[in-house]
């Protein structure tokens, strides 16, 4: 017991403290999981509504495949653009291992089927007399595209929260495509892990409280969002 | 006479079932037209599909003489203004709704104003130009999505049961509305309505529907039952037609076909029917008798002949009216 408080109480000195490594690590994890959500966003969103208003073809089989990338295992993405990143793979000459582009590709893969399958939930949940009453107003396709998206922007915007929340708490992908590089691509998650099993444990439990004081406020924005509005 | 739309082999399936199959309808332009029916008749879906808001499963709509193809052409859609039965108001007040429709339809910015003061002044709207929509009561929200559908002054205005769930003295305020609207040069007014009686007095001309397909018959006299034997079995009557048409599970007779006696006729017509008078009512001009005769009809007389017959609620009298008058479909 008195280790586990010695190093919480040593955990919320490197806190308060604003340790230069600590808040180094939270900033690189969090801007590269903020330019992964930015990047799956701005991609997911009009697809997901694309995809939520029109009917076609494979419509089905691509709704499938969004089921299934959901439950994808982060490391498999990782192992997959490791591959195509290495410098013997397809992708070698970009140098994009160990980098966090790496890191932020991986990322923007992993929570783009959430953003565009919450995106679809978040239009089609729309009030079923939206869409025929724009087209009957004369809404073209890209209005009615805006309109639906402006209607239903808490919902899209929870879409994105959420992908960022995913986006922050991922280890693997981080790991394998971003190497762990003190001050270039160490996060949060994967220098947790490094910490503990270097027993540096009042590092990783003072990054963890930072990665859950992120998650509270990332879920407060979520309740604040999803709550009823007039 | 120009129609604003022609329907040929319209067909639409809500799954197995067959809701709606004209195979050919001619609307007339610059008319007041009332789509009648009862509810579930398919008067929502034939107005969705004038409305261009849903594509039938089968068969082609001409609008004004021209094809149209989904999505409408702009000009076309400028050409439409629909107002459904619960209509949807975006988040905003009424003045935003009414202009996001404006710059939708491609109207310029500086008429913007002018045009929605004109669409709420027409709907006695003005005063809540910016009251948000959802703090709109029942009738409010139905005057602004009207003002907002006639905003962009379509020549084509639809309008879906714009009476429902509206009191007395807001249903005159639209009959109103809907009087001046048909009365402007160049427009076309078509309105569904279960109300049969209002729809043709309000309307210049009407559209029946039973069961998905439109009918001659006016629908005063609307019985659903079975046929054997050219006598159509209402489940408290036997009606003498002179259908063969041993499938046919509706029938309706034309209130002006009904003769009106204190007595029972000897005659050539086939159905005599017995009832007590419950209901007598002026209509523009007619009067209006609802007898029981174990079904309920009506029948349509004149001043003269009330006061000749001088009946009274609670009369008995004889119902008659000749096989030949009976619509079967």
């Amino acid at each position: 017991m008195g280790y586990f408080s010695d190093s919480l109480a040593a955990a919320f000195q490197l806190i308060i403290s604003f340790d230069k490594d600590i808040y180094q690590i939270a900033i690189t994890s969090v801007s590269i999981s903020f330019f992964a959500a930015l990047i799956a966003a701005s991609l997911a969103i009009p697809a997901g509504i694309y995809m939520a208003l029109n009917q076609f073809s494979g419509k089905q089989i691509i709704q499938h495949l969004l089921n299934t990338l959901m439950a994808m295992p982060t490391v498999v993405i990782g192992l997959l653009l490791y591959g195509l990143f290495s410098r013997l793979g397809p992708l070698g000459h970009l140098d994009l291992l160990y980098t966090p582009t790496a890191i932020i590709i991986a990322e923007a893969i992993l929570i783009f089927p959430i953003m565009m399958n919450l995106a679809i939930v978040a239009v089609t949940s729309a009030d079923q007399r939206l869409v025929p009453t724009l087209i009957s107003l004369g809404a073209k396709p890209i209005a009615l595209s805006i309109q639906v998206a402006k209607h239903s922007r808490f919902a899209i915007l929870a879409a994105i929260i959420t992908g960022f929340g995913r986006a922050i708490g991922e280890v693997g992908a981080a790991m394998m495509l971003g190497g762990n590089i003190e001050g270039f691509t160490r996060t949060m998650t994967t220098a947790i892990a490094l910490q503990t099993s270097k027993g540096e444990f009042e590092t990783g439990l003072a990054l963890g409280l930072l990665l859950l004081v992120i998650a509270f406020i990332v879920n407060f924005m979520l309740s604040w969002l999803q709550r009823p509005h007039s | 006479m120009s129609s604003s739309y022609q329907l040929k082999n319209i067909k639409v399936h809500h799954g197995q079932q067959c809701v709606l199959d004209i195979p050919e309808l001619s609307l007339p332009e610059e008319k007041c037209i009332a789509l009648l029916g009862d509810n579930g008749a398919g008067k929502s879906t034939l107005l969705d599909l004038l409305a261009f808001t849903s594509r039938p499963d089968q068969g082609e709509i001409t609008l004004k003489r021209q094809a149209a193809l989904y999505p409408l052409h702009p000009k076309q859609r400028q050409m439409i203004g629909y107002v459904p039965q619960h209509p949807f108001l975006l988040a905003g007040s009424v003045a935003d709704n009414i202009q996001l429709a404006l710059r939708l339809q491609g109207i310029e910015r500086k008429q913007h104003q002018n045009q929605i003061k004109q669409a709420l002044e027409l709907v006695n709207l003005d005063h809540l130009a910016q009251q948000a929509a959802h703090t709109l009561s029942g009738g409010e929200l139905k005057r602004a999505a009207i003002a907002r559908a006639v905003a962009y002054q379509p020549d084509i205005l639809l309008l879906d049961e714009p009476f429902s769930h509206l009191d007395q003295i807001h249903s005159q305020q639209f009959e109103d509305i809907i009087q001046h609207l048909a009365s402007q040069s160049g427009k076309t007014v078509i309105f569904s309505t279960h109300d049969r009686l209002q729809g043709l007095a309000l309307a210049d001309s009407t559209i029946n529907l039973v069961a998905g397909k439109t009918t001659k018959s006016p629908l005063l006299n609307l019985f659903h039952g079975t046929m054997h034997d050219q006598v159509f079995d209402t489940g408290h009557l036997q009606i003498h037609t002179i259908s063969q048409l041993a499938t046919a599970r509706h029938i309706a007779i034309d209130p002006s076909e009904i003769i009106i006696s204190t007595q029972e006729l000897q005659s050539s017509m086939q159905n005599h029917y017995m009832g007590r008078l419950i209901l007598i009512a002026e209509e523009i001009g007619t009067i209006r008798l609802t007898i029981d005769c174990g079904e309920r009809f009506h029948a349509i007389i004149s001043p003269k002949s009330l006061s000749d017959l001088n009946l009274t609620i609670g009369d008995t009298v004889w119902l008659n009216f000749k096989s030949t008058a009976v619509s079967i479909f």
